[in-house]
């Protein structure tokens, strides 16, 4: 039955249901307060563009601009907001932030996605990744404390049955640290192209002549190691099984996980760390084994960020994708100047479903994509 | 039949490790925006295990074939259930554990639809509905005449279910296969 449906037939008192879809309203009211408290500017820029990112793997939404008297131009939806806010960034507008839609097309079916999703950035100025960390901690900590959840002064999150500590610090944990906790790889092997493919291999994956690095790293990362971040009882299993770690220590609670400093490879529009540019300035968030944020220290080098972006759209000709021409604004910004920035993208639905303690967004969603489109 | 495991949907019958299994969840998954996974979680079909495995869209996974032929139940000898073809009197023995709780919904006769892969049972399908003669229901208490009034009830399989108190022991009653909940009466 579709979700306006059983609204309609269990009634708005019903907190079972209807609270998980309430519940959005009071998680957008503390995220703006939040950023509004420390400062932030909330802002808007446009869904609808000429260029949108050039993220090779996710396709887009095409569309076109009709305008009388003039040539109709090829238009798309974006897949996130961050060219047009750090444009904003280069003009000056300091600490901002942005909760709107974004739109991917061709992703399968699933409890986390949805073609139409709604997307939070914020970007703080003279600040890198370290700062964004603690930023996600306070927020978490925030939304809890205006929702009413955290009346005992705890700081626990209840989902699904499991009871997460939303104290800082959260668990802190590099990709070579979990590749090695819980994959038993070394640096070396991780980020060599030839010995990963073979170790992905040998540990029983399908691999033929076209396997990347880029998917026998991410099939380790979902099969091995994902499914345990933010999710303490198993990753101790493992651990006992596997005592040749001495990574982080365990607390004894189940806490969030931070997934920091990618390999190179992965940077998108994160920066190298000076100390070891093998790795990039990049985290991801994770509770009960779901991702819920990507964060940078945002490139400012404008002519990095442009070899990247070639290379990009390189890759989405090869893969086939839809081809677009590369936002040269956004290049410009940077060689205009952006201050030193961090910044993140976190999925708003997603966090509603954490907060709403629902197993799919789509328990969360008025009108996910199933109960827009007939399937 | 060979697929993508980019096109595997919960439901489907998959080979996976070499073993059939039914696949009971899905999900499209992309890290770090990067190129596109599916998460499935795979129950396998002989041991009941589930196993979640995610495969890369592109990969090739076999679909299988399963068959299913309506049988009657005959009885239980502890470990196996064991059915009979009507029309050829072949009997088959299906591991309990495959069955689980619904165990509990079969009695001598009941027609059921028994799945096989290469000849090996692996599942039942139950009818959505089955009948049940209740064999304990307490006296209604008189007086209490609340529409919405539930009692205990025993049914012939040792099942006991949540019924209107107006139900009353001997009648016959319509239970859910999916929920084990009360329907109506027969």
């Amino acid at each position: 039955m579709k979700n306006w449906k059983k609204i309609r037939e269990s009634g708005l008192e019903n907190q079972l249901l209807a609270g998980k879809f309430l519940i959005r309203e009071k998680v957008m009211d503390a995220v703006r307060k939040f950023f509004k408290n420390a400062g932030f500017r909330e802002v808007e820029t446009p869904l609808l563009v000429q260029s949108p990112g050039t993220e090779p793997y996710l396709e887009v939404f095409e569309s076109e601009l009709v305008t009388p008297g003039y040539d109709n131009k090829k238009s798309y939806l974006l897949t996130s907001p961050e060219l047009s806010m750090k444009k904003l960034l280069s003009a000056g507008l300091g600490n901002i932030f942005q909760i709107c839609k974004s739109f991917r097309n061709g992703e399968g079916l699933s409890s986390f996605h949805n073609p139409e999703f709604t997307i939070l950035e914020w970007y703080r100025v003279k600040a890198d990744y370290l700062d964004i960390m603690k930023d996600c901690e306070n927020l978490f900590l925030f939304i809890l404390n205006e929702l009413g959840l955290n009346e005992d002064g705890k700081n626990t999150l209840i989902y699904q049955g499991i009871e997460y500590d939303l104290s800082t610090p959260w668990e802190r944990i590099s990709v070579s640290e979990a590749f090695k906790k819980y994959a038993g790889m070394s640096i070396e092997e991780m980020l060599d192209s030839e010995k990963l493919v073979w170790i992905a291999k040998e540990k029983g994956y399908e691999v033929d002549d076209q396997m990347t690095w880029e998917q026998a790293y991410n099939q380790i990362l979902l099969n091995e190691i994902e499914p345990f971040l933010g999710k303490k009882e198993m990753a101790e299993e493992m651990n006992t099984s596997k005592k040749n770690t001495g990574a982080a220590e365990s607390t004894g609670k189940t806490k969030p996980t931070i997934l920091y400093d990618y390999p190179a490879y992965q940077a998108a529009l994160s920066k190298k760390k000076n100390s070891d540019p093998r790795f990039a300035e990049r985290f991801e968030f994770y509770i009960g084994g779901i991702e819920l944020g990507n964060a940078f220290s945002e490139l400012t080098d404008a002519g990095e960020q442009e070899a990247r972006m070639i290379d990009d759209l390189n890759l989405r000709k090869k893969l086939g994708k839809t081809e677009y021409k590369m936002d040269k604004d956004s290049i410009e910004a940077l060689e205009l100047g952006m201050p030193q920035t961090g910044g993140i993208a976190v999925g708003v639905d997603r966090l509603v479903m954490l907060f709403a303690d629902a197993g799919s967004i789509k328990e969360t969603l008025f009108f996910p994509v199933e109960d827009v489109f007939d399937y | 039949m060979i697929i993508k495991a980019g096109s595997i949907r919960k439901g489907m019958y998959i080979l996976f490790k070499n073993e059939p299994a039914l696949v009971t969840k899905t999900d499209f998954m992309s890290p770090g925006k990067g190129s596109a996974f599916m998460r499935a979680k795979f129950k396998n079909l002989k041991t009941g295990k589930v196993v979640e495995f995610t495969h890369k869209s592109t990969e090739s996974v076999e679909e299988i074939e399963i068959s299913s032929v309506q049988m009657q139940y005959l009885y239980s000898d502890g470990t196996d259930l064991v059915f009979m073809n009507p029309d050829t009197y072949d009997q088959v023995e299906v591991p309990q554990k495959l069955v689980g709780d619904k165990a509990q919904l079969l009695i001598p006769e009941a027609k059921v639809y028994i799945m096989t892969y290469d000849d090996q049972p692996i599942g039942v399908i139950f009818p959505q509905k089955i009948n049940l003669k209740v064999v304990y229901a307490e006296e209604a208490v008189a007086g209490n005449t609340m529409g919405t009034a539930k009692k205990e009830i025993k049914l012939e399989t040792g099942l006991i279910v949540l019924a209107p108190i107006f139900i009353k022991e001997g009648e016959t009653v319509v239970i859910d296969t999916e929920t084990f909940s009360f329907v109506s009466r027969a």
